[in-house]
């Protein structure tokens, strides 16, 4: 909904993203902002920043998958892993620059995504979301017991390089992957409004309705997985080479129930809603972990190691009070704000 | 062949303790159409009570059981009546996805209260073992598989011929149906979790008995529903033959592929089996297969 006096004269006009001017300018304020984070931004910041949006990544693919095509997957952290591993080999032991080994990895991820996604072609619902839960387990533990995969040791794969410039420390890798975040970004939001994204709401909606009016089922079902799984394997090959380590203990199962928990507090259909629930979950958890030192000194009887499970709990109590409250995420308030400060004084 | 035997019998005693996990989300399913994972924190939960009772407090058995029961039904009581009852009416994944919500809840406390050490029993069942034809039969194994036999059979006597059985196999056909014949859909709700939640404190009680008192022990929750997966989730004899298959199968792979891949096999051997079965027979071995219309 737009404010009075925006008027939209051709249709590429009517179908832009960004619309009137003051969009555009907030728009390139706020990448500017963010671009320039590390040259005033200290080092938690920073950190803070990339782990956030290698998270984006991986919950954006989630919402392809999940909010967009409605199938449930728990099994998202497990083709990070995949990711992860892929990109470590292709550079450790093949030799490949990190430029090249990432989007590999990716469609790798993508690729055994395809496998791992094939269970939607029969099963729904519940069936499915403990289908890709097994499909988890599988795939961590060939990681665990597969010898190229350093078994239980994990690997170490390089920092990313260009000639001789390695990007070694936070702030530099951050102009590796916040830019692949914006990316990705670009690329999520103008799929869910094209055909492709069409198709998947439809089979969100009701999948035998959409077979009925002629979406391949088949077709669509495993490309919602591929991509999800492409997204999760690019994310996997950032954290990767982001910590330069890669252990099967990065992706417990937890993580995955985090990205769904993540969908739903940010609002499920939307790509809005991914920031929102990616930064709303991320920061609860560094609030909880900076408030747990001053309930661990009130009791020191709990321990401070402990204390940092509170931050699950936490997770949890607001994933409830979402679901009770606020089912549709906090992008659904946040349209709902829009509106309201559009239309001021008037109420439609 | 002894050892085959051995694997067998040792498997399906084993099978039994997940046939009742499976059981009590079997149950909540076929009432109100939630598929649970929190029944493993209300297992774990149970867990603890025992043992705060028995080994904490020092209570005589039967009263410190009797208080874990009381408490574990108390529990679910409330996680039905704070979580999924505001979610009647929003679709069936939102109340799926409370229960994801609740079982992080409640591990967060779980891990609190651990604090980072196993809490294990003395063994209350009878030791020893007793030898048959070569095959090696431990006696405590065996009593918590007549145990979980026993409670299996009396859930099936309730549904099947009580009237409070027949309102909770009614309410699962249709709530508005049963509602409109005067059954009254919310008590039953809630009655449902309190049952489950008791089994969860037996099947807590007894695989602590084997398991301690640890970190992983809800997590067998999701073993439960592999097998409530596996045998059919609106099933209760599919339950039963869901986990002693599973107890079987994950037994008689660790005992013979386990040498094969350098070990390991037990933990994915549950998960293997549930896709294959689940694109052999989607609706799971005993599960009622619903024609879906748009």
């Amino acid at each position: 909904m737009q404010p009075c006096g925006t008027f939209y004269e051709t249709y590429g006009q009517d179908t832009a993203v960004i619309r009137t001017r003051l969009q555009w300018i907030i728009f390139c304020a706020s990448l500017v902002v963010l671009l320039t984070v590390p040259l005033y931004g200290g080092y938690y910041l920073v950190s803070l920043i990339n782990k956030i949006a290698i998270s984006v990544v991986a919950v954006l693919g989630l919402q392809i998958v999940m909010g967009y095509c409605g199938q449930i997957s728990f099994g998202q952290v497990a083709f990070m892993a995949v990711g992860a591993y892929a990109s470590s080999i292709l550079t450790l032991d093949l030799g490949w620059p990190f430029w090249i080994a990432m989007p590999a990895a990716g469609l790798t991820a993508g690729i055994i995504g395809i496998i791992g996604g094939a269970p939607a072609l029969r099963i729904k619902g519940f069936y499915l979301a403990l289908a890709t839960i097994a499909v988890y387990f599988i795939i961590t533990w060939l990681v665990m017991h597969l010898k190229i995969t350093g078994t239980t040791n994990g690997l170490h794969p390089p920092f990313p390089s260009i000639g001789t410039f390695v990007f070694d420390t936070d702030e530099k890798l951050f102009y590796i992957i916040v830019p692949v975040m914006l990316m990705m970004t670009y690329f999520a939001k103008n799929l869910t409004r094209s055909r492709v994204g069409r198709a998947f709401v439809a089979i969100r909606d009701n999948d035998l309705a959409a077979k009925v009016m002629g979406v391949n089922l088949f077709y669509y079902k495993l490309l919602a997985f591929f991509i999800a799984c492409f997204y999760a394997g690019i994310a996997g090959s950032l954290s990767a080479h982001y910590y330069t380590a890669v252990n099967v203990e990065q992706f417990p199962l937890t993580e995955s129930v985090y990205f769904v928990g993540m969908l739903i507090v940010g609002g499920l259909g939307r790509i809005t809603g991914v920031f929102f629930g990616v930064i709303f979950i991320r920061l609860l958890d560094e609030l909880v972990i900076f408030g747990a030192r001053p309930i661990a000194e009130l009791f020191p009887f709990i321990g401070l190691a402990p204390a940092a499970s509170l931050s699950v709990s936490a997770f949890g109590l607001i994933l409830m009070l979402f679901l009770i409250f606020l089912p549709r995420g906090l992008a659904h308030r946040w349209e709902i704000f829009k509106a309201s400060y559009r239309l001021y004084p008037f109420a439609y | 062949m002894d050892y085959f035997l051995n694997l067998c019998i040792s498997g399906l005693l084993t099978g039994g303790l997940y046939a009742l996990v499976a059981l009590s989300i079997v149950l909540v399913y076929k009432a109100t159409e939630v598929v649970s994972l929190a029944q493993g924190q209300l297992l774990a939960f149970g867990a603890l009570f025992f043992w705060v009772a028995y080994i904490g407090l020092g209570l005589p058995i039967w009263l410190s059981f009797l208080i874990a029961l009381a408490l574990g039904a108390l529990l679910g009581f409330l996680v039905e009546r704070l979580c999924l009852r505001p979610l009647i009416g929003q679709p069936l994944f939102s109340s799926f996805l409370m229960t994801f919500a609740l079982f992080m809840f409640m591990d967060g406390i779980f891990q609190l209260i651990l604090s980072g050490q196993a809490r294990g029993y003395r063994d209350f069942l009878p030791t020893g073992s007793w030898e048959m034809a070569q095959v090696n039969i431990s006696i405590g194994d065996l009593v918590s598989f007549i145990i979980c036999l026993v409670v299996f059979g009396i859930m099936l006597l309730i549904f099947q011929y009580t009237k409070m059985g027949l309102g909770m196999r009614a309410t699962a056909e249709s709530h508005e149906l049963a509602q409109s014949v005067g059954i009254r859909v919310r008590r039953v709700f809630s009655l449902v979790w309190v049952i489950s939640a008791v089994l969860c404190v037996v099947g807590g009680v007894t695989v602590a008995r084997v398991m301690n008192i640890h970190y992983p022990l809800p997590w067998i929750a999701i073993k439960g529903l592999v097998v409530a997966l596996v045998g059919g989730l609106d099933s209760i004899p599919g339950a039963l033959l869901g986990g002693l298959i599973l107890g079987l199968v994950e037994n008689l792979a660790a005992g013979y592929l386990d040498p094969l891949v350098g070990g390991g096999v037990r933990e994915v051997a549950a998960y293997i089996m549930l896709l294959i079965i689940l694109l052999i027979k989607p609706y799971g071995l005993s599960g009622q297969v619903r024609i879906e219309r748009v």
